[in-house]
């Protein structure tokens, strides 16, 4: 084949005279094409693989910069716009959960809906509850599929609103059902009204105007459970809180929470007191009274709500200050209480007839007043939009699945708005810094991604999974490093190199396990050996340098008629007998250690010896199968020899003249190897751990299969840890295709190429350098 | 210190720092050590499952904690003896065997953990039987009879056991014919009429789906419907066949149960065949491993799916890595101008190969499934949508994936063997009249060939050894078709595919029962450890000779 394109013209010469033929000077066209096109194509191509493997991190950063662009409301674009509704004054309004038939209730009792999703038509829905009566306050939070009135008629409704949605040609048209759900008499004009619910419970609050003062009463409303159907609600417990009213103090707002279990009363003085009951209990307990706004000069508070999840409460003071409560228990409280956790920035001296509502997605609320809106997040703090309506609003509603704004303005329509703010969660704090989660005590570094429930709050902070990589990362070198460089300095300036031969040969085959395999081995076999036997490793930790030491020190006493029979270089040889020797004698060692030393009390009074019960009693810290002691352990064998290789490399490529100089000065072959050749190596020694650290840094198989993968953040040797690596590869799978999730993991893995990368730079850097540096000695 | 020969003066001081050479010696001795002890521990433990140990029969003493369902008496395989500690007042430890007592139907598990203090006897029993069954493991008890269609034979009946052979073989061949019909002739008319339907989702889809076309379907999935039926019946009768025969037997505990023949895979008497058996029965159960498909959650049966998906895999990624490699590094090498830009390029290059596998991973599944095979899907695949084609993971992206991540091994190790091939072949050439490119083509390139195969081996051995990013690129735990096979296009590069890595994941850390899936794991690491061994090896040997036959330049 190496002949063939030359063949013709070889043919031809030979044909011709033996004058040489001018044409044999010139290349065929052929060969020409061929060479042009070649060069153009590797030219093209190799650039273009170079420029692919750099892509990939741009690729990867492509997945992350969405995270961290703000909310975006586009208000010159009404995707949905109501008709005018009818004259009058409209108390509350509701939405289905893709906002196309939101409702409205005028003061009179009458219900009307906007059909948004087909031109916003206006129609009145058939449906009357009120018998007369005229309403006299409202409560409608989102989420119930309950609004609740109360009348000056001394009565309080519910009034049950569902949406049923069905399809016909891929159209989707939504309809809605209004129904009475439980009426209650609260013996007075009702003032104010509330009401949640949790599965089976319902609670009613209403305060209503009395003979002598104000009555707050609370009505517990429950579904028993029968074999057919659901059963219906009956009020089952009618509690008196009147008591704990202020005498002319009036009442501000009442909250109740979705789980059913408490009341929140504003006073108009800013006062705040917090009922609580618990489980199935009739009783109310007043648990705390705090005034959210104390150092304010206005300390009133002009809207209150609970967050999803309703854990923690949103305070708006009139004035536009912005603070949340969360429910939580420190040490010295017998009970969880509110306690101040956020404080937003100032809507901006501005709130007046405030407004309140919350998502029903994640912990976003919506606060504002009169044209001002202000879309913001409890989890970063962060305020994810503002702006200006051309309307002052009246209701606000946040969509159902965080897609969109829905006002009832002053003009009397209905105002839908696209929200497009896919991971609101996320800000630079919430991934880096201490965030002050819902029911946590205090801020803090935390990873937990996904939970149980809808209102869960995802804790998204990358520091605790940088520490575990880090934690990681230090103990496989911490193991890996003296085996690696004292055995790359034997094998280079001592080992004979007979032996040499072999060493390297095995070592890079040790490079080459793959770690699937040496996690497995460090789950099934290692860990459970390991768990008995802490207290043997101990003793061999100790032992062995120790002896090594002494054989050395005694051996180098002896005469040289010994010490011929040991010939320089094969000394690893000689001591692998004592070495196994020493390793049977520390591991059984190790059991007499810990019955001496490592002593719990056991059930009779007496002590016995159990490693795994003493460390967690003597620290304080937990003793788990699946430690970092085997992750350091079995990393090593993934670090070592990549250390070892480098850095056998770099010693060895110390001239020689160096060594014999030093020999020939006089000094010892340790002193030669110590002080003059470990500096002259120095760089590539550096530049040697650089990689294994890279290498140890992004880790993945043995990590995921020999830790319990708990993120938590402690030194602890006998804990486990998750790194960045096996976060991936644990959540990667189940997380959604561009969701917040997904790109904090993507996130994740710029930290894990950045890191490596830079690392791995820095040491090849040294290396070129050192390279230079021999070219000269 | 004595600056002459120290043999001149007979007792010399000592030389100074001799305890610290011992001392680095020791550090090497350590890691070969380590190196040593791992292998062996693989290579003890993933054999051993294959040799056909011999079964001991254990009496208890009384009220033992071990006896099972309140019998005296058990009898298993010992595979383990182990220290375990005491929770009493002495402290101290005990000697506790691991017994693999088989019968998981019977028991409701597998193996027992026996304290030596409990043994009241010991014996292994001439006729005690173990047999390899298609569901529960292996049972291990003594052959009472055999209840045929023509009459029963007992065990004590001269000609039983010859029987029992024949019996188990004709339940084998059976086995296989009830695979044959119903893996492959029903898995392709359901594949034929998978295609029909979506040729008429498609047609709906494109708007030309008319009333003759959707009958003229209908026609062809009812006969294939008929087909169906045929098959399916057939494989019913063997399936009633396979159930005809009852093989009888006693528990070591007592018992006696009834198994049909069918689904006895083979038998062997552990206590009375003599060691060439055994050596016999040890190869043929390698070969089982390696050749058959797995059973019972991959806990028992062979691994050939995740061999031959491991292998399929590198071989892609073979393909794709060679090209992109070589072309990069005789870019970088012959036409760059070398420079400090080249220079950072080279080293950034270089440090790929340190990038974290599971960094490649993400990308893959961000870039290739996500990306590059969901625009593949809404191209080219409407109709299957909202299934994804190629909008998963598969062995394409996969390879893919790996291709990128080998990548600089291969650019790396080609570059070292181009710049290995001397300036004057390069001249020498070019004086001759060749253009650039025929002195890359015929001089250097044929030169560094072995440069390039060593790059290959090594990106090949760091690929069959990868699992992080295989496991959000496509591997499965179990995948019901091969990535290659005989029906039209016969390579399915959107499958899903078995590889051995993951299998150890899956098999020692997904598995319900750990305790029994431990040897599949041990075997199958003894597995991926001899291939990529094998493979780096290779690499090393390859690489020897090179530097020998061209003194390079470059440490």
């Amino acid at each position: 084949m190496k002949q063939h394109p030359s063949r013709k013209e070889s043919a031809a010469s030979s044909v011709a005279s033996r004058v040489p033929d001018p044409r044999r000077f010139e290349a065929s066209k052929r060969v020409l094409l061929v060479d042009a096109f070649m060069n153009r194509f590797i030219k093209v191509g190799g650039i273009g693989v170079v420029v692919a493997v750099i892509g990939i991190f741009v690729f990867i950063v492509s997945q992350v910069v969405p995270m961290f662009q703000s909310a975006k409301v586009d208000l010159s674009d009404t995707i949905g716009l109501g008709e005018v509704l009818p004259e009058g004054d409209y108390v509350a309004i509701a939405a289905d959960e893709w906002g196309e038939r939101p409702l409205a209730l005028r003061a009179d009792g009458r219900f009307f809906t906007a059909d948004l999703g087909a031109g916003g038509k206006v129609t009145e829905i058939d449906f009357q509850f009120l018998d007369g009566d005229t309403i006299s306050t409202v409560s409608a939070m989102p989420g119930s599929g309950v609004i609740t009135v109360g009348t000056a008629g001394g009565k309080v409704h519910l009034v049950d609103y569902e949406y049923e949605a069905s399809f016909s040609g891929g159209k989707r048209s939504v309809a809605e059902t209004l129904a009475k759900g439980y009426t209650g008499d609260f013996g007075g004009p009702v003032k104010r009204v509330a009401f949640g619910q949790s599965g089976a419970a319902r609670l009613v609050a209403g305060l209503a105007a009395g003979a002598e003062g104000d009555l707050l009463t609370v009505n517990l409303i429950e579904r028993k459970r029968s074999l057919v159907g659901s059963g219906t609600w009956r009020e089952t417990a009618s509690i008196d809180l009147t008591k704990s009213l202020r005498p002319g103090v009036p009442v501000n707002s009442l909250l109740v929470s979705n789980r059913a279990d408490t009341l929140i009363v504003v006073f108009a003085n800013g006062e705040v007191d917090y009922h609580f009951r618990s489980g199935t209990s009739t009783e109310f307990e007043l648990r705390q009274t705090f005034r959210p706004f104390a150092e304010l000069t206005n300390p009133t508070i002009a809207s209150a709500g609970f967050l999803f999840g309703d854990v923690s409460l949103v305070f708006v003071s009139p004035t536009g200050e912005n603070l949340v409560y969360s429910l939580f228990r420190t040490e010295e409280e017998p009970v969880r209480i509110f306690h101040p956790t956020k404080d937003f920035a100032s809507l901006g001296g501005k709130a007046g007839a405030a407004y309140f509502t919350k998502s029903l997605r994640n912990k976003a609320f919506l606060i504002g007043s009169g044209k001002m809106v202000s879309l913001r997040h409890a989890t970063t703090e962060k305020v994810r939009w503002e702006g200006e309506l051309p309307f002052a609003v009246r209701h606000a509603l946040i969509g159902a699945k965080y897609d969109s704004l829905l006002f009832l303005g002053d003009d009397r329509r209905f105002h839908r708005f696209a929200l497009d703010d896919p991971h609101p969660e996320v800000s630079v704090r919430a991934l880096f810094g201490k965030v002050w989660y819902e029911g946590s005590p205090e801020p803090k570094y935390e990873w937990q991604s996904t939970g149980g429930s809808d209102d869960f709050e995802p804790k998204l902070s990358l520091i605790p999974l940088i520490f575990g990589t880090l934690k990681g990362t230090f103990y496989a070198l911490l193991f890996a490093m003296p085996i690696a460089l004292f055995g790359a300095i034997y094998t280079s300036e001592f080992l004979h190199p007979w032996n040499k031969v072999y060493v390297k040969p095995v070592m890079e085959i040790m490079a080459s396990l793959p770690s699937v395999v040496l996690g497995f081995l460090a789950a099934l076999w290692l860990a459970p050996i390991l768990e008995q036997r802490v207290p043997s490793i101990l003793c061999i930790v100790f032992l062995l340098p120790v002896a090594s030491f002494v054989i050395g020190w005694l051996w180098s006493r002896q005469p040289q008629s010994i010490r011929k029979h040991v010939p320089a270089g094969r000394e690893f040889l000689y001591f692998l007998p004592a070495l196994l020797g020493i390793l049977v004698a520390g591991w059984h060692l190790g059991p007499f250690l810990e019955k001496v030393v490592f002593t719990v009390p056991d059930a009779e009074g007496g002590r016995v010896g159990d490693f795994t019960r003493w460390w967690p009693a003597i620290t304080g810290t937990a003793y788990e199968q699946r430690n970092s002691l085997v992750v350091g352990f079995v990393m090593g064998f993934a670090v070592i020899p990549i250390i070892f290789t480098i850095a056998e490399d770099s010693l060895s490529n110390v001239p020689g003249s160096l060594r014999s100089g030093s020999l020939a000065l006089g000094a010892s072959r340790w002193q030669t190897a110590w002080r003059v050749v470990l500096p002259t190596a120095s760089a590539g020694i550096f530049s040697a751990l650089m990689i294994g650290l890279g290498r140890a840094v992004g880790e993945t198989m043995i990590v995921v299969m020999a830790t319990g993968n708990t993120p938590i953040m402690d030194w602890n040797i006998f804990s486990g840890m998750r790194t960045l690596s096996a976060n991936i590869a644990v959540e990667l799978p189940e997380a959604p295709h561009h969701g917040t999730l997904y790109r904090t993991l993507f996130l994740g893995a710029v930290a894990l190429f950045v890191m490596t990368f830079a690392v791995n730079t820095v040491a090849e850097v040294l290396r070129q350098h050192l390279r230079e540096r021999y070219k000269t000695v | 210190m004595s600056f002459f020969s120290p043999s001149s003066s007979g007792k010399v001081e000592p030389a100074s720092g001799e305890p610290m050479v011992w001392f680095s010696g020791m550090w090497l001795g350590i890691g070969l050590l380590m190196i040593v002890t791992l292998l062996g521990v693989i290579v003890k433990n993933g054999l051993t499952i294959f040799w056909p140990s011999r079964v001991v029969e254990v009496e208890l003493v009384e009220g033992s904690p071990a006896s099972i369902q309140g019998a005296k008496v058990l009898a298993g395989e010992v595979r383990k003896i182990q220290e375990k500690r005491i929770q009493s007042e002495t402290g101290g430890t005990a000697r506790e065997k691991q017994l693999f007592v088989g019968n998981r139907d019977a028991y409701g598990f597998g193996f027992r953990y026996l304290d030596e203090a409990d043994i009241a006897k010991l014996s292994e029993p001439e006729g005690i039987v173990v047999a390899e069954r298609v569901e529960y493991g292996d049972l291990i008890g003594y052959p009472v009879a055999l209840k045929l269609a023509d009459g029963e034979v007992r065990a004590d009946d001269p000609g039983f056991f010859d029987r029992l052979k024949k019996v188990v073989a004709a339940g084998n061949a059976r086995r296989h014919e009830i695979e044959s019909i119903e893996k492959v002739q029903i898995g392709r008319i359901n594949q034929r009429m998978g295609s029909l339907r979506l040729a008429e989702r498609k047609a709906e889809l494109e708007g030309r789906l008319t009333e003759d076309y959707r009958t003229g379907i209908a026609a062809d999935l009812a006969e294939l419907q008929r087909q169906y039926e045929i098959l399916a019946g057939k494989a019913a009768n063997l399936r009633a066949e396979q159930k005809s025969g009852l093989f009888v037997y006693r528990l070591p505990t007592g018992t006696e149960r009834e198994i049909p023949v069918g689904d006895l895979m083979q038998f062997y008497f552990p206590n009375q065949i003599g060691f060439f058996t055994r050596v016999g029965h040890f190869f043929s159960e390698v070969w089982h491993f390696l050749s058959r498909e797995p059973r019972e959650a991959n806990t028992e049966g062979g691994v050939f799916p995740a061999i031959f998906g491991t292998f399929v895999m590198t071989l892609l990624m073979s393909v794709a890595v060679v090209p992109f490699g070589v072309v990069a590094a005789i870019y970088l090498r012959e036409y760059s101008k070398q420079g400090p830009l080249v220079r950072a390029v080279r080293i950034a290059v270089n440090n790929l190969a340190g990038v974290p596998s599971i960094v490649f991973g993400v990308f893959g599944l961000g870039f290739f499934v996500y990306f590059v095979g969901g625009s593949i899907d809404s191209l080219f695949f409407p109709e299957r949508l909202p299934t994804p084609t190629y909008g998963t993971g598969g062995i394409l992206w996969a390879s893919l994936t790996l291709a990128l991540m080998t990548v600089p091994v291969v650019i790396v190790s080609t570059e070292e063997a181009l710049a290995a091939v001397t300036r004057g072949a390069r001249e020498a050439s070019l004086a001759a009249g060749a253009s650039k490119w025929q002195t890359i083509q015929r001089i250097v390139l044929p030169a560094s060939v072995p440069g390039i195969i060593t790059g290959l081996v090594l990106a090949m051995a760091r690929g069959a050894g990868e699992v992080a990013p295989l496991m959000l690129v496509g591997v499965v735990k179990l995948a019901p078709t091969l990535p290659l096979d005989t029906v039209a296009p016969f390579i399915h590069l959107e499958r899903k595919f078995m590889h051995l890595g993951f299998h150890i994941y899956d098999l020692g850390f997904q598995s319900p029962d750990s305790e029994a899936a431990k040897p599949m794991v041990f075997a199958t690491t003894l597995l991926l450890i001899g291939l990529v061994v094998t493979l780096n090896a290779a690499a090393i040997l390859l690489r020897e000779k090179l530097r020998r036959k061209y003194a390079s330049s470059a440490f």
